[in-house]
């Protein structure tokens, strides 16, 4: 048995690195495919591997923790050279069984074509211990990592790696990307942080801990949320002790994300007379929301928009 | 109370070391995925070839850990823990290993585990919106057909996904009835194939479509010269999870379809699913040519049993769902020389509300026409249920 699968196991190989020196024939015009599990690690590939075949198997109006793992997501996955996903246990419903299901062992493993952007830096609220009382919580910590632009570029350094790692043939491709990324990444940086001055301090309700690492990089305070408890949906009890929290007068808006249902916070907005804010949770959220520069922007611009 | 310890030392072992390989659950060696699913009910009546009795009941208690083995293999064990007539028995549902790293597409999974036929078999039944199988199931599955065999299947690398395998089982629990147990069954006794393809429509929706085929060598009936003989359906109380009904051909067609708005899941969506089962070639060899000589009245010689269910089930808030089922069963029972026709029809409501993730209360009423059909006529059953799992994340299986 155990020669066996060394056989097997050396034979898969032959035929990986056979479909891969295949893949390089194609490569200038194809480069890798890549699986992204969310829209902002597809937006991420764009930037990096402009060349690759990229999917992305959410949108932004989709909640990561809520993804089935359906046909379609099988099938691009079995294609893929690389997945990659946000981690943290976010994907812990469906990527194990699109794993499974779609029998390729090209992305089975984290030394493969399998790439975790929470594993790449420290999280934020990271648990000791967890228990589901405290509702549906991440030991792991916050996987909503893509809203703190330096924990991003961290990411993409990491991502980069990874790339060159699958396809060496274009490593100097992959790094001059990295380098011309960075450099317009670093420049963007300060001047959001200059823009978003005037909200260090503002304190906010929000549904869930979606734009923790927003707040946290941008000074601003999630007093309250939503959702009574992480993965439960806002109660009307919850809602009726949030209007009293409102009431003290020091919250500047309401903050969901696109694929939050308003209704709780339009309750609470209405006998608060509160903003409702919609920030695009990736790429795609919104029309202004068409790459990671403008993701930030928009949602930049939308709790700035609460302020005056 | 020791495995939920278990699992929280494994947990908190997973946070202390953050393992950097693995899959996204990263079950290893300090941390298998182990989950409990805790199912427990009251119901008003009993509904044919059911493991639910009437009164207070458990259901499938399950006990469920998988992990990767190695780089090489992934397994998973599932013990079932049923009580009836006052007796606990431990059962294995699933005990099987699967290739993770075979080139081209191609895996293997051996060992005890759930058919990759139709559509709902493969999955298990706790996730299910109504309390029991359709009829179709229990009627030629025993509710869901788990069995010792090896699978080989193969996803093919287009966008639309296209799996197909095969499956070869011992077949125990899809014998024909035996009751004088003369007879010399063959150990191989069930062989599977099917296909599935799938994919998505615009944004809001996705399909999924099969054709199965079983071939049972121990599902035709034998001869039996003594009177009053009844196939294993008159025992309602059988928990062996023996099909009840066996020919020895057995297709199956399903189509599920999925619709939530801008395909994101968790405040509203849809399931529409159906599926068709025939089984053919069930009557002994020797009856089957004198049968149509000597019967002449209609419906009486039919050469094939078969049964569906439609399914719709609608989760409207995050909170709360609703569904409802029709499906039918036409079979056939042996009578000495002949064969009687027997009908279930079942129309069954739903409405199951939802505290999290992780925790179901459901209240079920199920109408029930039986024509011929062991002395179910029209009943009414209300079923009131919880499911509940605890432990690792399950899959948000299509």
């Amino acid at each position: 048995m155990r020669t066996n699968s060394k056989q097997l196991l050396s034979k898969s190989l032959k035929a990986l690195t056979l479909t891969l020196a295949l893949g390089t024939v194609n490569s200038a015009v194809a480069g890798l495919n890549i699986f992204a599990c969310e829209p902002e690690y597809a937006a991420l590939a764009k930037e990096l591997a402009p060349d690759a075949k990229i999917y992305s198997a959410t949108t932004a109006m989709q909640d990561p923790h809520q993804v089935q793992a359906r046909p379609s997501l099988i099938a691009k996955m079995r294609q893929a050279d690389l997945a990659i996903c946000a981690g943290a246990d976010l994907e812990v419903g469906w990527l194990p069984m699109l794993q499974m299901k779609s029998a390729n062992a090209k992305v089975r493993s984290t030394d493969q074509g399998l790439f975790f952007a929470a594993e790449q830096i420290d999280t934020l609220d990271q648990l000791t211990s967890v228990d589901r009382s405290m509702g549906d919580v991440h030991a792991k910590g916050n996987p909503h990592l893509h809203f703190d632009p330096n924990r991003l570029l961290d990411v993409a350094t990491a991502l980069t790696g990874k790339l060159v790692q699958l396809d060496p043939d274009n490593k100097a491709q992959y790094q001059s990307s990295l380098a011309s990324f960075s450099e317009r990444w670093q420049a963007a940086i300060p001047k959001w942080e200059a823009k978003a001055k005037p909200l260090e301090g503002s304190k906010v309700i929000a549904y869930h801990s979606s734009f923790k690492y927003l707040f946290n990089w941008l000074g601003l305070e999630q007093v309250a949320d939503l959702e009574p408890k992480p993965g439960i949906p806002p109660s009307s009890s919850h809602l009726a002790s949030l209007l009293n929290r409102a009431k003290q007068g020091d919250i500047l808006a309401i903050v969901i994300a696109s694929y939050q249902s308003e209704r709780g916070a339009d309750w609470l907005a209405e006998r608060s007379d509160l903003p409702v804010l919609v920030l695009p949770m990736s790429v795609g959220g919104n029309e202004q929301s068409v790459d990671l520069f403008t993701l930030y922007d928009s949602a930049i611009a939308l709790l700035l928009s609460a302020k005056q | 109370m020791t495995i939920s310890t278990m699992r929280l030392s494994g947990v908190a072992a997973a946070c202390a070391l953050l393992s950097t390989q693995a899959l996204a659950s990263d079950p290893s060696l300090t941390n298998p995925a182990i989950s409990a699913v805790l199912d427990g009910y009251y119901q008003s009546g009993e509904r044919p070839m059911s493991e639910r009795v009437e009164g207070f009941g458990l259901g499938h208690t399950e006990l469920a850990m998988s992990a990767n083995i190695d780089d090489m293999f992934y397994g998973k064990l599932t013990a079932v823990v049923e009580m009836h007539d006052g007796e606990t028995e431990l059962g294995l549902e699933e005990a099987f290993i699967q290739t993770l790293a075979m080139p081209g597409g191609f895996s293997v999974r051996a060992g005890r585990f759930l058919s990759d036929i139709g559509y709902l078999n493969n999955q298990h039944v706790h996730t299910d919106s109504f309390s029991d199988r359709p009829a179709a199931y229990r009627a030629f599955l025993g509710s869901h057909y788990f069995d010792d065999g090896v699978r080989l299947s193969y996803v093919a690398p287009t966008d639309l996904y296209w799996t197909m395998g095969v499956e070869a089982f011992k077949g125990d629990n899809m014998r024909a009835a035996d009751e004088h147990g003369e007879r010399d069954f063959k150990n191989l006794g069930v062989y599977t194939a099917f296909t599935k393809l799938g994919g998505d429509v615009g944004a809001n929706g996705s399909w999924q479509a099969g054709l199965s085929y079983l071939r049972n060598e121990n599902g035709r009936l034998t001869a039996d010269e003594h009177d009053h003989e009844e196939p294993a359906v008159d025992d309602g109380h059988d928990h062996s999870h023996s099909a009840q009904y066996t020919g020895e051909n057995t297709y199956v067609a399903d189509f599920v379809y999925k619709w939530a708005p801008s395909g994101n899941y968790k405040y509203q969506h849809l399931t529409l699913s159906g599926e068709y089962f025939r089984v053919t070639d069930f009557k002994p060899l020797e009856e089957h040519d004198d049968h149509d000589d000597d019967d002449g009245h209609g419906d009486e010689g039919k050469d094939y049993q078969e049964g569906w269910y439609l399914s719709s089930v609608y989760q409207f808030s995050p909170h709360w769902s609703a569904g409802i089922r029709y499906g039918q069963v036409d079979t056939q029972m042996m009578h000495d020389d002949h064969f009687d026709p027997q009908k279930l029809k079942e129309t069954e409501v739903s409405l199951a509300w939802h505290h999290s993730h992780f925790s179901t209360v459901r209240l079920q009423y199920t109408n029930q026409q039986g024509t011929n059909f062991d002395g179910f006529e029209d009943d009414n059953i209300i079923t009131l249920q919880y499911v509940m799992t605890l432990g690792a994340h399950g899959a948000h299986q299509f």
